[in-house]
C-alpha cells in the first residue's frame, strides 16, 4: 500500500506512456492489416482507408471494447491474490505492456508478423505464472483464449465461405450479375450494419453508460442495418451500367457495386478491429489505473473509465496518422487479385468474427481471423493463388510470440520489483 | 519493413502467365499458313523468314512456360490443381514446339508439295489454326471463370467452346484421311523418300489440331476439380 501511496502518480504516468505507446503501435502496424483487403480490392482508396480507419477504429476502441479490455485487465489473473500486494499487480501490468512493445518493435524490425494480442497476454500470463505463482494464471480463461485463437480463423473461414457462395448463386453466376448485384447488395448492407450493431450494443455500450432492453437493442440494431442499406442503395443507384468496360470483362461494372459495399465493410473491419485490438494497450493500463485510483484495492468493482477507452483509440488514431497510412500504402497495394467481391465476402466474415470475439470478451488476432476468412473464399474457387506457407508462419509466429513475452514481461517486472520496492 | 501476413497470403495469379503463353503459342501456329504457301511458290528466301520467326516465338512461348513453372510454388492453393496447370500449360507449348518441327522438316528437305494435295494442305493447316484460335478463346474465359468461382453458367460457356474444339479437331482428322487417299495413287510415281516426308508432315500437322484440342480437354479436366 505504501508503494502505491508514494509511487502512485509517477506509476500511472508510466502507464498511460506506455499504453499509448501500445495503441501507437496497434495503429501503426495492425491496422494496415486490417484495411489491407479493402484497399488490396481497389474499391478505395488509401486516403479513404485511412478516414476510414481513423472513425471507425476510434469508434470500435470507445464503444465496443469494453468487453476485451475486461478481459485483459481482470480476467487473465485472479486478482484475489493480489490484495496483500497489490502494487505487485501494478508492476506485473506495467511490465506486460513494456514487453508486448518491445517484442512488437523488435518482431517487426526482424521482418516477423506477430500479434499484438499473443504478445500482450504472453507477457500478462507469463508475469502472473512467474513473478507471482502459477495460481495467479485464470488457466481456464487463458485455455478459452487459446481455443479462440484457432476457432475465430476457422469461424471467419466457415463465414466467408458461405457468404461467397451466396453472392455466387444470387449475384456472380447468374445472367444478370449487374442487375443482380444492385437489387441484392442492399440486403448485405443491411446485414453488415445489424450484425455490428447489435453486438455492439448488447456488449460494449453498457461500458459507456449506455443500456438498452433486448427488444429495444434488436430496434435500434434492425434500424441502424436499415440505415446502412438505405445510403447504401442511394450510392448503388448513381452506378450505371456501361457496355463498353464489359467487353473484354463481363463483370466489371457489377465489381464496381461490390466497390460501394466494400467501403461499408471497410468500415465495419475498422470498427471490429477497434474493439479487439484496443485492449491490448488499455486493458493493462485499466488494471493500473483501478489499483492507484482505489488507492490500492483490489477487485473493487468499479467499472471502467471512459476516459482509458479514450486513450486507446486516441493512441491508435495516432499511430495511424503518423505512420499507419505508410503501412496500409505497402500492404494494400501489393494485393492485386483481390477484387471487390471477394474483398467483401472476406472482410465481412472477418469483422463479423471479431466483433462476436469483442463481444464475448475474447482478445484474437484480427489478421489471422483475415487470414482465416480469405482461405475461406479461396475454397470456394474464388481466389486465384493464396501462399499457405502463411500459415506456417502464423504458427510459427505464437510458438515464438507466447514464451518471447512471456519472459520479457518477468524480467521487467523483477525489474520494476527492483527499482520501487517489493 | 516486415512483409505482412496479409500481403504475403496473396500469390501471383496463374492465369494471365498461362494465357499470356497460350497467345504466344497461337501466334506462333499462325505463321504456319503463309510458311506453306510460301514453301509452295519456291520461295525460299520468304520461307526461311517465317521459319525464323516461327523459332522466334516458339522461343519465346518457352521462355513464359519456365518463368510460370518458377512462380508457382507447391504451397499455393488455387482453384484447380497444380498438377492439372502445369499439364496445361505444358500441352499448350507442345503445340508451338510441333509447328517450329514441322517447318524445320519442311525447309531441310526444301518439300515442295504435289499440286494434287497442295489445297487440303492448305486447308488442313488452317483448320490447325482455327482449332488453336478456339482453344486459346477456350483459355482466355479463364478469368471469368474465376470470377464466377467456376460457376455452372461460366462452365457451360466454356463448354460450348471446348466443344467447337473438338469439331475443328475432327474436321482435321477427315482432312487428312483425304489427303492420305489423293497421295496414296500418287506414291508410285514419285521419289520414296519424299512420299514417306509428305505423309510425316501430314501426320505432324494433324497432331497440332490434337494438341489444341488436348488444351481443350485438359481445360476441361481444370474446370471438373
Amino acid at each position: 500500500m505504501e508503494i502505491i501511496a508514494n509511487y502512485g502518480s509517477v506509476l500511472l504516468i508510466l502507464a498511460i506512456v506506455f499504453g499509448l505507446f501500445m495503441a501507437w503501435g496497434v495503429g501503426a502496424n495492425d491496422v494496415a492489416n486490417a484495411m489491407g483487403t479493402s484497399v488490396g480490392s481497389g474499391a478505395i482508396t488509401i486516403k479513404q482507408a485511412i478516414i476510414i480507419a481513423v472513425i471507425f477504429e476510434f469508434a470500435g476502441a470507445v464503444l465496443a471494447g469494453g468487453e476485451v479490455t475486461a478481459t485483459i485487465r481482470k480476467g487473465i489473473l485472479d486478482a484475489t491474490l493480489f490484495t496483500e500486494a497489490p502494487h505487485l499487480l501494478v508492476y506485473g501490468m506495467l511490465a506486460s505492456l513494456l514487453a508486448a512493445g518491445f517484442w512488437l518493435l523488435i518482431a517487426s524490425s526482424l521482418g516477423w508478423p506477430v500479434s499484438t494480442t499473443h504478445s500482450i497476454v504472453g507477457a500478462i500470463v507469463g508475469f502472473g505464472a512467474v513473478g507471482v505463482g502459477a495460481d495467479a494464471v485464470a488457466w481456464g480463461k487463458v485455455g478459452k483464449i487459446a481455443m479462440s485463437w484457432i476457432v475465430s480463423p476457422i469461424l471467419a473461414g466457415s463465414i466467408a465461405f458461405m457468404l461467397f457462395r451466396s453472392l455466387q448463386n444470387l449475384i456472380i453466376d447468374t445472367s444478370k450479375p449487374f442487375e443482380n448485384a444492385k437489387k441484392y447488395v442492399p440486403f448485405y448492407m443491411f446485414l453488415v450494419g445489424f450484425v455490428i450493431s447489435l453486438v455492439t450494443i448488447f456488449k460494449g455500450l453498457k461500458h459507456v453508460g449506455l443500456s438498452f432492453d433486448t427488444q429495444t437493442s434488436y430496434l435500434l440494431a434492425v434500424g441502424f442495418g436499415l440505415l446502412v442499406a438505405a445510403i447504401g442503395t442511394v450510392t448503388i443507384r448513381r452506378i450505371h451500367l456501361d457496355p463498353n468496360e464489359n467487353k473484354d470483362f463481363h463483370f466489371t461494372s457489377m465489381e464496381k457495386v461490390f466497390g460501394v459495399l466494400m467501403i461499408i465493410t471497410a468500415a465495419a473491419m475498422a470498427f471490429a478491429h477497434g474493439s479487439n485490438d484496443v485492449a491490448n494497450a488499455i486493458g493493462p493500463l485499466a488494471a493500473i489505473y483501478s489499483v492507484i485510483d482505489s488507492g490500492g484495492l483490489i477487485g473493487s468493482k468499479s467499472s471502467l473509465p471512459v476516459g482509458i477507452l479514450l486513450v486507446g483509440g486516441g493512441g491508435i488514431v495516432l499511430g495511424l496518422i503518423t505512420y499507419g497510412h505508410k503501412v496500409i500504402a505497402t500492404v494494400g497495394t501489393g494485393i492485386t487479385q483481390l477484387t471487390p467481391s471477394r474483398g467483401f465476402a472476406a472482410t465481412l466474415a472477418a469483422a463479423a468474427t471479431v466483433v462476436i470475439a469483442s463481444g464475448t470478451g475474447l482478445p484474437v488476432s484480427t489478421t489471422q481471423v483475415l487470414v482465416g476468412a480469405v482461405l475461406g473464399v479461396g475454397l470456394a474457387r474464388g481466389m486465384a493463388a493464396l501462399d499457405l506457407r502463411m500459415i506456417n508462419k502464423i504458427f510459427l509466429s505464437w510458438l515464438i510470440t507466447l514464451p518471447a513475452g512471456a519472459m520479457m514481461s518477468v524480467l521487467f517486472f523483477f525489474a520494476f520489483k527492483g527499482a520501487f520496492g517489493a | 519493413m516486415a512483409k505482412s501476413i496479409i500481403d504475403g497470403l496473396f500469390g501471383k495469379s496463374p492465369i494471365s502467365p498461362l494465357q499470356k503463353h497460350m497467345t504466344s503459342v497461337h501466334s506462333c501456329i499462325s505463321e504456319l499458313k503463309g510458311f506453306m504457301v510460301a514453301i509452295h511458290q519456291q520461295d525460299w528466301g520468304k520461307a526461311e523468314e517465317i521459319r525464323s520467326a516461327i523459332g522466334r516465338k516458339e522461343g519465346e512461348a518457352d521462355i513464359l512456360k519456365k518463368k510460370l513453372r518458377l512462380s508457382l510454388p507447391s504451397t499455393f492453393m488455387m482453384p484447380f490443381s497444380r498438377r492439372d496447370l502445369l499439364d496445361l500449360l505444358l500441352i499448350q507449348d507442345s503445340i508451338a514446339n510441333i509447328t517450329k518441327d514441322v517447318s524445320g522438316l519442311m525447309i531441310n528437305r526444301k518439300m515442295t508439295l504435289p499440286n494434287e494435295i497442295f489445297d487440303d494442305v492448305i486447308e488442313l493447316t488452317d483448320v490447325c489454326i482455327k482449332t488453336s484460335a478456339t482453344a486459346l478463346k477456350a483459355v482466355n474465359e479463364l478469368d471469368e471463370l474465376l470470377e464466377t468461382a467456376f460457376g455452372n453458367r461460366e462452365r457451360k460457356v466454356v463448354n460450348s467452346i471446348i466443344e467447337d474444339v473438338n469439331d475443328l479437331e475432327s474436321k482435321s482428322d477427315k482432312i487428312q484421311h483425304e489427303i492420305r487417299t489423293k497421295l496414296f495413287p500418287l506414291e508410285k510415281d514419285l521419289p520414296p523418300v519424299d512420299v514417306m516426308f509428305y505423309y510425316r508432315a501430314v501426320e505432324w500437322l494433324g497432331e497440332l489440331a490434337d494438341a489444341a484440342q488436348k488444351v481443350g480437354s485438359r481445360l476441361e479436366v481444370l474446370l471438373a476439380k
